[in-house]
């Protein structure tokens, strides 16, 4: 199946990957015929569009069929029921989109990093939510993402719980033309939680190590790296938006690769959850990397750790093409390194500095 | 014309090497080394492949094949050594060495001293690579091998069979070749090399990834092995990846709440059993290195349908 915006996907189905007979096919063409459908229905007369909405909200038909659960899943009963609730949230555009990203497993049910279509799809349709009616996410700038080659995206992080990095993702998905999935570079805290990590895994998320930033790239695949660290979550809140020093990682392997630096600036995040105070013994005494204090947590529990309902705001800035300015051996070079990434930090705290002023001024 | 020893030929990858060997136009003799009589299913190949009844794991037998008149009169240039044999026994020797590590200490010395052995493929686990989060999802081969913390006795074995053919890369007397398979699967859908599959234990909220590969493709791995001329480590994996829980079959008969273990860990620093790490975090080998120099393309395609008791494995050529 191609991957080239725009292709029209039947007709090549005879002969992609997908149609060795494995189980993710039967699951992507339904997905495709359901947004087909979509664009048939829009183009379809009033009287007809008028009938089509009439069965919609009819319960018995929920409208369009329930994708048949591909085999490398069977056995989750309530598959079907959260299947038919993504399929009323994501829209048939949507829909075609997933299937254009979820084309570059190549007909597997799993790739190598535990990546599942079907938990994907389901994630999407939640968070698609979030995007759009919690954080009134409002992105610009997608046209610096490449179309097919790898890159790496480097972006300011804040708040509790990173829903940055699950609004980057969904921006990829939902925004980006033609869509890309970007994945992830997690803490390795995250990978020695149970629950999390195969939720991480299964949504194309990966445990951050050199040799999987290497991977991915050499997959041609977008890398989200979070340079701050930890340090960029725990930050108090009278430090919003300041960004905390880099790490250095991200350009060595920008360098290595030879693939740009694209910056990202998120506003909205140290907005989420503002962390008063970061308890550093209780961290310590229950080995977590931090343990923060905020006007709601612990005082309601982990209901406290969710995010406060902010608008969020996504840039995309001009990549760096640090292989272009410097020669191979400023890889080796850790002066050159770090002024490569303090230049890409100026740039992300440029860019975020200027979005909360406009929201500052917009408020006054 | 190659004259190879396949060791623990009666093992399941025995059977398929024997089987890609005397396909093989290059090799001009086998002889299958085995514990037991000889395996039925070596009755078609009797005109290429020979038996040997041999005990590896007891230092007289070796001692006497290695100088009996029938070694001289074949002249065996390669070995290809599959443990899996011996691993399922669990077989240990007085000393506390297992058996995996003795009969390979051995059988690498010997052949070592052998002037007419020039070539060894050894096959070994993934599973002797450290199973921690910070592990890259996808392993190479430089990755560092599980020393640290208690391991369970099969897979400590492993790591140091491992090391014992290491110790022979860069020997003047042997071109080595290790090859670290990931899971292997059978055409009946059996399990081999395998720790997280080993039991029916599941930890509550964990479900690592599994790389599998077929037999067949491990067979053609070891044949393409012998034939090149590159000594080194390689990791060998299918395409496909799937999670434990997929793999195993049968309901899990109880799931060790590996969530409360943790919490108990931040909140008593009581450390999980260690020797249930591979049940937390995957092993997926990455064969990159096979391919671009061994030439290894894997040529079955793994497919589980279904889950549980009705859990069906295919192998299916796709190449």
């Amino acid at each position: 199946m191609s991957d080239e915006p725009g292709t029209p996907l039947g007709p090549s189905l005879g002969s992609d990957p997908f149609a060795q007979g494995d189980g993710t096919l039967p699951y992507l063409i339904r997905l495709r015929e359901r947004s087909m459908r979509v664009v048939v229905a829009e183009a379809a007369p009033a009287r007809v569009r008028r009938a089509a909405r009439t069965q919609r909200a009819d319960p018995p038909d929920l409208g369009p069929p329930v994708p048949e659960l591909p085999s490398f899943d069977d056995r989750d009963e309530s598959a079907g029921a959260l299947d038919r609730l993504a399929g009323w949230i994501l829209t048939g555009s949507d829909e075609d989109r997933l299937v254009q990203l979820l084309a570059s497993l190549g007909g597997r049910p799993y790739d190598q990093f535990g990546l599942s279509p079907r938990v994907t799809r389901r994630t999407l349709a939640l968070f698609k939510l979030l995007y759009k009616y919690w954080f009134r996410v409002e992105s610009s700038g997608h046209a610096v993402l490449p179309e097919k080659e790898g890159a790496i995206l480097a972006a300011n992080h804040g708040g509790l719980l990173p829903f940055d990095a699950s609004m980057i993702v969904v921006d990829g998905v939902l925004g980006a033309t033609p869509p890309r999935l970007v994945r992830t570079i997690v803490d390795r805290w995250a990978g020695t939680l149970p629950f999390v990590n195969v939720f991480y895994a299964r949504v194309g998320q990966i445990m951050g190590s050199r040799d999987n930033v290497r991977e991915l790239l050499r997959q041609q695949q977008l890398v989200l790296i979070f340079p701050e660290g930890m340090a960029g979550v725990r930050k108090r809140a009278a430090e919003r938006y300041v960004l905390q020093p880099f790490h250095l990682g991200f350009v060595e392997e920008s360098l290595r690769h030879r693939v740009p630096i694209i910056p990202i600036a998120v506003v909205g995040a140290d907005d989420q959850a503002p962390v008063l105070w970061d308890v550093q013994p209780l961290a310590k005494l229950l080995r977590l990397p931090f343990f923060p204090i905020t006007p709601t947590f612990p005082l309601f529990g982990l209901a406290g750790l969710l995010p406060y309902p902010v608008r969020y705001e996504i840039a995309y800035g001009e990549p760096f093409r640090f292989y272009d300015e410097f020669p191979p051996e400023a890889l080796e070079d850790p002066h050159a390194v770090r002024y490569m990434a303090e230049r890409v930090r100026r740039r992300i705290q440029e860019m975020v500095d200027q979005r909360v002023l406009a929201r500052r001024s917009k408020r006054a | 014309m190659r004259r190879v020893l396949v060791t623990h030929v009666e093992s399941p990858v025995g059977r398929r090497v024997a089987k890609a060997l005397f396909h093989d136009p290059d090799v001009g003799l086998v002889v299958g080394l085995g514990t037991g009589a000889e395996p039925s299913f070596l009755a078609p190949y009797r005109g290429k492949v020979a038996y040997q009844r041999l005990d590896l794991a007891k230092a007289r037998h070796l001692q006497s094949f290695l100088h009996s008149e029938r070694f001289a009169r074949v002249r065996p240039d390669s070995v290809i050594h599959l443990p899996f044999a011996a691993e399922q026994s669990g077989e240990r020797v007085p000393g506390g060495v297992h058996t995996l590590v003795s009969e390979t200490r051995r059988l690498v010395e010997e052949c070592a001293e052998q002037r007419g052995i020039d070539r060894f493929v050894y096959l070994s686990s993934a599973f002797v690579y450290e199973p921690v989060p910070g592990n890259g999802n996808v392993i190479s081969e430089s990755q560092l091998l599980g020393f640290e913390g208690e391991r369970d006795p099969l897979v400590r074995a492993w790591i140091d069979a491992d090391l014992v053919c290491q110790g022979e890369l860069h020997g003047p007397s042997l071109c080595m070749t290790i090859l670290r398979a990931a899971t292997i699967v059978t055409e009946a859908g059996d399990f081999l090399n395998s720790p997280p599959l080993a039991h029916r234990d599941a930890a509550l909220g964990y479900d690592p990834m599994l790389a599998v590969v077929s037999d067949r493709d491990v067979a053609r791995a070891l044949v393409l092995a012998l034939h090149a001329d590159r000594p080194g480590i390689y990791n060998i994996a299918g395409n496909e990846v799937f999670p434990r829980s997929q793999l195993a079959a049968g309901a899990p008969r109880s799931t060790l709440a590996f969530g409360a273990l943790a919490l108990a860990e931040r909140l008593w620093r009581r450390a999980p059993p260690p020797s249930r790490d591979f049940d937390r975090y995957g092993m997926v080998p990455s064969a990159r290195l096979a391919a671009e120099t061994l030439g290894f393309e894997p040529q079955y395609r793994i497919e589980v349908r279904g889950s549980g008791a009705a859990r069906r494995i295919d192998t299916i050529r796709c190449r």
